[in-house]
């Protein structure tokens, strides 16, 4: 059997003597509608115009509205790169970034150690384990605004949470009155939200591990430390490559909980760089600006993204 | 044979580029929004875009359609949208889509922000021979953008205080009287304070502090904006943040997302004896706590000689309706007298045409509900609506919860706030 490859020219394919015998050499010229290419270009259609419709055109506009003084409903002046010169003076962006450094830094770390801990206790061989991680995994599945909505009333002020404390003899804590109760509420509640589906995926990942490699480890003497450093981590670390980029990326668009729970505030203690940018096009109506904003988040991810991908290669084993 | 393949190959990319391109234009029009004479119709029906939190408002916005074909039975209107607290975020966005309303509705007056979008209202006026001066003037006035009329005022909501009178009586506390002060309103909220309930519930935002400086006789901003740097908008905060940190009769405020309405919940829950709100929230004040248990009073001034703070209600007609002759028929029709009296049958909130308040104090209010509301609107102070309160709120939602921690003075919240619009 003769295998031919279907992105090659015509021409070759009809110089490569691959048609039926008895087959005249110009049939394979006119096949309708141009044969192979087009059927490729048709596959491809579809995915192409989703992702030029919905990705690359509306990064395009933002990009381009950023150098403009767009609003909702007015027109359009072009004001060369004033905005982003503005950001840099702008203290409500500054915080802003800062705020949400703040969160990856705390958020990121906490998210992956707690799945990975938790992945591996489920790994062990204990009753039930996979209702378990379905338990785990439902804050994942459930919507942020909604589980948002739940831990305010929960963390208000005579809400549940300080009712315990009070209970068992402990003064109330002001979680949404003080800005670093505030913000520390707003990374709990996204870490109880997110660590499941990292954890199915580092499961995932954990249970791929050969339990040959594990068995001969403990012939060769090493103890549990030592087995997570030199043969669990490197085993694991496509999955936890993967996971590490998702949750950053996730990380620097947080949105919802900070909206939901605290608005941004007290003050501008959990002012998110997404709710700032939501504010500064749907609140204060200026949509260039706010595109300025969302380009320079793109890059900021983009950065750390490409960072990652280029880190990867020293700690990450795909053998 | 390698030239007629090149030029194959060119002839097809070309072609896919068309189709790719036509497809994004296709798309592209779709969501700039049309300017067709259908445009804002279905069929010969006006589509209405407003806030709808839950039956309550579904259930007004149908009794003003209804009153509207009460008055011309040839209207037809179509209503949705999002509740208030999404509502003005989202206004935008859907007035530059492809399924853009005729019909918008605007709170508080808060036309200044969409009137690029908004089709003035002066000129279908008068080829319409509609005679504005039946309308409340302070209404109209806040529904004006420079000089032109953007919005039909349908209702007109002074702000009052609401109270609970079981929990008055309980307390062996008198009712308000329409010259109560403010140290009688503070004696009267300590007395309601005690078993986990408070004497009063506070508002979030600009609000609150507007309506206590109008009952003292001060507006609270002018054309340029608030007037952050008036003392009396500082006493205002203040006293806001002294009934729950000196007082104790109120809860303090907490990090909250805009649009949300904590002191209306905890009223309509029976955990406050008072808030303060517009009419409007009247009617839920009344199915949650009784009709007959829900009182209202004028805001208490510093002298017991209380102005009102008007923030009515009005409807507007977007710059891409396809027929804004039908859609300001539309207007007329729910506007009008006989309309507006229609829903006063089953809606609280008090009619923006003065001929037809004497329908509203025998259907929806009572002869006590109707001198307040008389008070509120016959002496009221101007209260414009500057083009960035939505800014303004956003801020002072957000910084005056550190006044109420004790963390910031109420000057430097006022500073901060000053900061943020200055940006």
């Amino acid at each position: 059997m003769t295998f031919v490859r279907l992105d090659r020219p015509e021409e070759e394919v009809a110089d490569a003597s691959v048609a039926p015998p008895g087959r005249p050499k110009g049939r394979l010229r006119r096949r309708p509608l141009g044969g192979p290419r087009w059927v490729g270009w048709a596959f491809v259609l579809p995915g192409l115009i989703g992702l030029a419709v919905f990705i690359v055109i509306p990064q395009v506009a933002s990009l381009i509205l950023g150098f403009s003084d767009s609003t909702l409903l007015g027109g359009t002046q072009f004001t060369g790169g004033e905005n982003f010169a503005r950001l840099l003076r702008d203290p409500q962006f500054i915080n802003s970034v800062i705020v949400t450094s703040i969160f990856v830094l705390v958020y990121v770390p906490a998210n992956i150690a707690i799945s990975m801990a938790m992945a591996m206790w489920l790994k062990t061989r204990i009753a039930g384990r996979n209702w378990i991680r379905v338990i785990f995994l439902i804050p994942a599945l459930s919507p942020m605004v909604a589980n948002a909505a739940v831990f305010r009333l929960l963390f208000q002020q005579d809400g549940v949470v300080n009712q315990a404390l009070a209970a068992i003899g402990l003064e109330p804590i002001p979680w949404l009155s003080d800005g670093n109760w505030a913000l520390a509420v707003v990374i709990g509640v996204s870490v109880w939200q997110s660590f499941g589906y990292n954890m199915i995926v580092l499961g995932a990942g954990l249970d791929s591990i050969s339990p040959d490699v594990i068995a001969a480890s403990r012939i060769d003497g090493a103890g549990p430390i030592r087995r997570f450093v030199s043969i669990t981590l490197p085993l694991v670390s496509p999955a936890l490559f993967f996971t590490t980029v998702l949750t950053v990326i996730g990380a620097w668009q947080t949105f919802a909980q900070a909206y939901v729970i605290t608005g941004g505030g007290p003050g501008n203690s959990t002012m998110t760089i997404m709710l700032y940018l939501y504010q500064t096009a749907f609140t204060n109506n200026q949509l260039g600006y706010a595109s300025a904003i969302a380009t320079v988040l793109f890059v900021i991810i983009a950065i750390f993204t490409l960072f990652q991908l280029w880190g990867q290669r020293k700690w990450v084993h795909y053998d | 044979m390698k030239a007629q393949w090149k030029f194959t190959r060119s002839r097809k990319r070309a072609g896919v580029s068309v189709v790719v391109v036509g497809v994004l234009a296709l798309g592209l029009a779709a969501c700039s929004g049309g300017g067709s004479e259908s445009s804002g119709l279905d069929g010969d029906t006006l589509k209405m875009y407003t806030w709808i939190g839950g039956k309550a408002d579904k259930k007004q916005w149908a009794d003003y359609v209804a009153g509207g074909v009460h008055a011309d039975p040839d209207m037809k209107v179509s209503f949705t949208g999002p509740p208030i607290g999404d509502y003005y975020t989202k206004l935008p966005t859907v007035m530059r889509s492809s399924s853009a309303p005729c019909l918008v509705t605007f709170q508080n007056g808060r036309v200044n922000q969409y009137v690029e979008g908004l089709e003035p209202l002066d000129d279908l006026a008068k080829e319409n021979n509609l005679d504005l001066t039946a309308y409340s003037s302070a209404m109209l006035e806040q529904l004006s953008v420079d000089g032109k009329l953007y919005s039909i005022p349908f209702n007109t909501g002074p702000t009052v205080v609401l109270y609970n009178k079981q929990m008055f009586k309980d307390a062996g506390v008198a009712e308000p009287t329409n010259d109560w002060t403010t140290d009688e309103f503070i004696a009267a909220a300590k007395a309601t304070t005690k078993d986990g309930v408070y004497g009063f519930a506070i508002p979030q935002a600009s609000n609150p502090i507007a309506t206590l400086m109008a009952a003292d006789g001060h507006p609270w901003a002018d054309e340029d904006g608030p007037l952050l740097d008036d003392p009396n908008f500082k006493d205002a905060l203040q006293l806001l943040v002294d009934l729950s940190n000196k007082y104790k009769v109120a809860k303090p405020l907490e990090a909250a997302a805009g649009g949300t309405f904590p002191d209306i919940d905890a009223f309509n829950t029976g955990q406050a004896a008072m808030e303060m709100q517009g009419l409007w929230d009247l009617q839920h004040a009344q199915e949650s706590l009784g009709k007959d248990n829900v009182g209202i009073a004028v805001i208490p001034s510093k002298n017991g000689a209380s102005k009102g703070f008007i923030g009515g209600s009005g409807f507007g007609i977007t710059k891409t309706c396809g027929d804004k002759q039908k859609a300001f028929e539309a207007i007329e029709a729910m506007t009008s007298k006989s309309g507006l009296e229609f829903v006063t049958k089953s809606q609280a909130s008090v009619p923006a045409r003065l001929d037809a308040l004497d329908a509203w104090s025998e259907n929806a209010g009572s002869p006590e509900f109707a001198t307040v509301i008389e008070q509120m609107t016959g002496d009221a102070t101007p209260s414009p609506v500057p083009a960035n309160q939505a800014e303004l709120d956003t801020l002072l939602t957000q910084y005056e919860v550190d006044a109420f921690s004790g963390k910031s003075t109420v000057d430097e919240v006022l500073q901060q706030v000053k900061a943020g619009l200055a940006q």
